[in-house]
C-alpha cells in the first residue's frame, strides 16, 4: 500500500507526473489517493456501545456534581439575601398553604394534619414536576454545551435532575422546621429515615422519564410545550391536594392512581413521616419496579439516539 | 512513537467526502411560489416560511497530519466554521465521515462557560467538562491562569470580561488538556499582541508534540505566517490545499480583487485555483476483525478475505 503524502511536496511531486498519457487524455488531474487505517483513527463523534456510554457518564461526575452545585447558587446571586432565598423560598411556600388550608379554610378533607400532609404532597411533586419539564428541555437549553463540547449528552438530563435534587434537599430542610413548628406536630420516630431510600427510587424514577423526554423533545420540540400540560393533569391523579377517599366509588380511577408512581412516592412518604409507619412491601416492589424499568428504558433510548443532538 | 516510515503512522484527521446540509425557513418570496398548492396553503396557515436547503460542505476530504498546522480561509458563510464543529464531532454530517486519532477540542467562539462564576471557577470548571478529574483539574489550574494571564481579573466574575479577556481564557482552558487535535475558531484574533505570541508558543508546542492545529480566519495574513497548510473553502466546495504561503496568497489576491468589485478577474483567479487542485480521494482500511478460530478447510493464506472493503468515496466537485 503507498501513499502520497499531502501538502507541498505531494503537489509539486504530482505535478511532475502529469506529464504522462493518461494526463493527456484527460484534462483532470491524477486524483490524490490517501489511505489511512481504522486501527488507528475513530469516527469522531460516534456513538460508544452501551457499557463505554456509562462508563464515560460516571468519569463525568465530578463535572455534573461541579455544575450542579454553581447553577443552584448562581440562581440567587443577584438578590440582597443571596443563598437564604434557597431556604426561604419554600418556607414561605410552605406557610401559605398553613395560612389558606390551615387557618382560613380550615379545609382538612377527613385528613389530620392536614397542612403536613399537603406540604409533603406539594413539595415532593413539584420536585418531580420540575425534573421531568426541565429535564425534557435539557437538550436544546444545553445547546451551547453541545456545541462546544464533546461529552456524553445524556449528562445534561442528568444535570438538570442533579440541580433539582439539591433544591429538594433545601426544600426538605425546610419541611422539617415547618412540620416541628406548625401544630399538630407528630412524633417522630425512626422510620422518617425511610424517606432516604423512597426518595432515591423517586429519583431515578425521574431520571429515566426526563431521558426518555429529552430525545423526544429534541426530536419534536412541540412535545415540550404539552408536557407542562401533562403535569398539571397529572397532579389531580397524583394524591397532592387530597386523600384517596375521594376516589372511592370509582374503583377504576383508583386502581390508575394506586398505580401511579409519584402517588406511590408520597404516599410512602407521608406513611413514613406523619403516620410513623413502614410502607408496605407491595409499595417498596412497585416503586423499585417503576425506578429501574423507566430509568433503563429511558437511558437505552436516549442513548440510541446520541449522534443526533448537535442538530438540535 | 511509531516508525516514521510508516505510512499511516502520521495521519491525525481523515475528512472523507464530508457533506452537510441544514434545512432552514426562508422568507425569500421566489422560494414561496414554489411548492404544490395545498403545501403552500398549509403554509400560509400555520404561518410557517418554506424551508429551503442550504449545502454548507460539499465533497470536502482531506488528511492531516501530526505537527501540521492547517489555516482554513474563505469568505463568511464559506463553511469554515461548520468544517470545524464537523471535525470535533459535534455535528453528524449528511454524507461521509471524519476520522480522527484523539478526541478533537474545539476552542469555540461561545463555549460554555457559567458567566456568573469567577474566572477562577470557570478554570475548574472547564477542565472537568473536558474530563479531567478534580485532582487533575487542581494540578492544571496554574498553568491555565499563566497563559491567560488577567492578573487580578482572574478573581471576578466572567460577566465582567471583555471578549478579550473571555476569548483568551477560553483558549487557555481548552489547551490544558494537552489536545492532540485543537480546532480554533477566530478565538485568536481578539487577543493582544502579547497574548498572541505566548498563544502561538503554546500551538507550536502543541505541535512538536506531535499534535494538529486547525485555524480559522479570514485574515490570511495570520494563516500565512502561522500555518504550514492551508485549505481555501469557497460555498462550501473545496478550492484548494496546499502550503499556507501559495494557498493564502491566492486567496489574498481574489478576495482583493472581490472588494475592489472586479468580478472577472475574482472568477479567473478562482477558476485557475480549481483547475490546479488536485482531488483527494481517502479510502479507509479495515483491518480484518479477528474471528478466533480458522476453518479447517481454509488455506493459511488470506485468499478467502474480500478483495477490499469498499469505502473507497471519490471525491467528485461538479463545476
Amino acid at each position: 500500500m503507498t501513499t502520497t503524502p499531502s501538502g507541498a511536496a505531494g503537489t509539486q511531486h504530482g505535478a511532475a507526473q502529469s506529464a504522462d498519457l493518461n494526463a493527456l487524455l484527460f484534462p483532470t488531474r491524477d486524483p490524490n489517493l490517501e489511505v489511512v487505517t481504522s486501527s488507528r483513527l475513530t469516527r469522531v463523534g460516534a456513538r460508544p456501545p452501551f457499557a463505554t456510554y456509562l462508563r464515560m457518564i460516571w468519569q463525568r461526575r465530578h463535572f455534573l456534581w461541579a455544575e450542579a452545585r454553581a447553577k443552584v447558587a448562581s440562581g440567587s446571586r443577584e438578590t440582597l439575601l443571596g443563598q437564604a432565598w434557597l431556604v426561604l423560598t419554600p418556607v414561605l411556600d410552605g406557610l401559605v398553604f398553613f395560612v389558606m388550608f390551615g387557618l382560613v379554610l380550615r379545609a382538612n378533607q377527613g385528613v389530620e394534619n392536614f397542612v403536613g400532609f399537603l406540604l409533603i404532597g406539594v413539595f415532593l411533586f413539584g420536585f418531580a414536576s420540575r425534573c421531568i419539564t426541565n429535564g425534557s428541555n435539557a437538550i436544546s437549553a444545553g445547546k451551547n454545551l453541545i456545541k462546544a463540547f464533546q461529552f456524553p449528552r445524556a449528562s445534561l438530563p442528568i444535570a438538570v435532575v442533579l440541580r433539582e435534587v439539591l433544591n429538594l434537599g433545601i426544600t426538605l430542610l425546610a419541611l422539617g422546621l415547618l412540620l416541628l413548628a406548625i401544630p399538630p406536630t407528630e412524633n417522630w420516630t425512626w422510620r422518617v429515615a425511610l424517606i432516604v431510600p423512597t426518595l432515591a427510587l423517586l429519583i431515578v424514577f425521574v431520571t429515566g422519564i426526563a431521558l426518555f423526554m429529552a430525545r423526544l423533545c429534541a426530536a419534536v420540540p412541540d412535545i415540550h410545550r404539552v408536557i407542562s400540560l401533562v403535569m398539571r393533569m397529572l397532579m389531580w391523579g397524583s394524591g397532592v391536594m387530597f386523600p384517596l377517599t375521594r376516589f372511592e366509588n370509582q374503583p377504576g380511577l383508583l386502581a390508575v392512581v394506586r398505580a401511579n408512581p409519584l402517588f406511590i412516592a408520597i404516599d410512602m412518604t407521608r406513611a413514613a413521616v406523619l403516620h410513623g409507619v413502614t410502607p408496605p412491601p407491595s409499595q417498596w416492589l412497585a416503586m423499585t419496579a417503576w425506578a429501574v424499568g423507566t430509568f433503563t428504558i429511558g437511558l437505552v433510548f436516549f442513548w440510541h439516539a446520541e449522534e443526533s443532538y448537535g442538530r438540535a | 512513537m511509531d516508525a516514521p516510515d510508516d505510512p499511516f503512522a502520521t495521519a491525525t484527521v481523515a475528512v472523507q467526502n464530508v457533506h452537510v446540509r441544514y434545512k432552514t425557513p426562508s422568507v425569500d418570496a421566489a422560494e414561496r411560489r414554489r411548492g404544490s398548492l395545498a403545501r403552500r396553503v398549509a403554509q400560509r396557515v400555520m404561518q410557517r416560511e418554506p424551508q429551503v436547503v442550504v449545502r454548507a460542505l460539499s465533497g470536502i476530504s482531506f488528511v492531516a497530519r501530526s505537527g501540521e498546522q492547517i489555516g482554513i480561509v474563505g469568505q463568511n458563510g464559506s463553511g469554515k466554521s461548520t468544517l470545524l464543529r464537523i471535525i470535533a464531532g459535534l455535528e453528524r454530517p449528511a454524507r461521509g465521515q471524519v476520522l480522527a486519532e484523539a478526541t478533537p477540542i474545539l476552542v469555540g467562539v461561545n463555549a460554555a462557560l457559567i458567566p456568573d462564576l469567577s474566572g477562577v471557577q470557570n478554570v475548574h470548571l472547564g477542565c472537568l467538562a473536558m474530563g479531567m478529574s478534580p485532582a487533575e483539574a487542581e494540578a492544571s489550574a496554574p498553568d491555565v491562569i499563566d497563559l491567560a494571564r488577567l492578573g487580578k481579573s482572574i478573581y471576578l466574575p466572567m460577566k465582567t470580561y471583555s471578549s478579550g479577556m473571555g476569548a483568551r481564557l477560553r483558549f487557555a482552558i481548552a489547551t490544558a488538556a494537552r489536545p492532540r487535535i485543537l480546532l480554533i475558531d477566530e478565538a485568536l484574533a481578539t487577543g493582544d499582541a502579547a497574548f498572541k505570541e505566548r498563544s502561538e508558543a503554546r500551538m507550536q508546542r502543541m505541535r512538536d508534540e506531535a499534535g494538529t492545529v486547525f485555524l480559522v480566519s479570514h485574515a490570511a495574513q495570520t494563516i500565512e505566517e502561522t500555518c504550514t497548510r492551508a485549505i481555501w473553502l469557497n460555498y462550501g466546495r473545496l478550492v484548494l490545499d496546499g502550503p499556507a504561503a501559495d494557498v493564502a496568497l491566492r486567496y489574498r489576491k481574489w478576495a482583493w480583487a472581490i472588494a475592489k468589485d472586479k468580478p472577472d478577474e475574482a472568477k479567473r483567479l478562482i477558476e485557475a485555483a480549481f483547475a490546479e487542485r488536485r482531488e483527494t480521494y481517502v479510502r479507509v482500511d479495515e483491518p480484518m476483525p479477528h474471528r478466533g478460530y480458522r476453518p479447517r478447510h481454509a488455506p493459511p493464506s488470506h485468499a478467502k478475505h474480500p478483495a477490499l472493503p469498499s469505502s473507497t468515496k471519490p471525491n467528485r466537485s461538479e463545476r
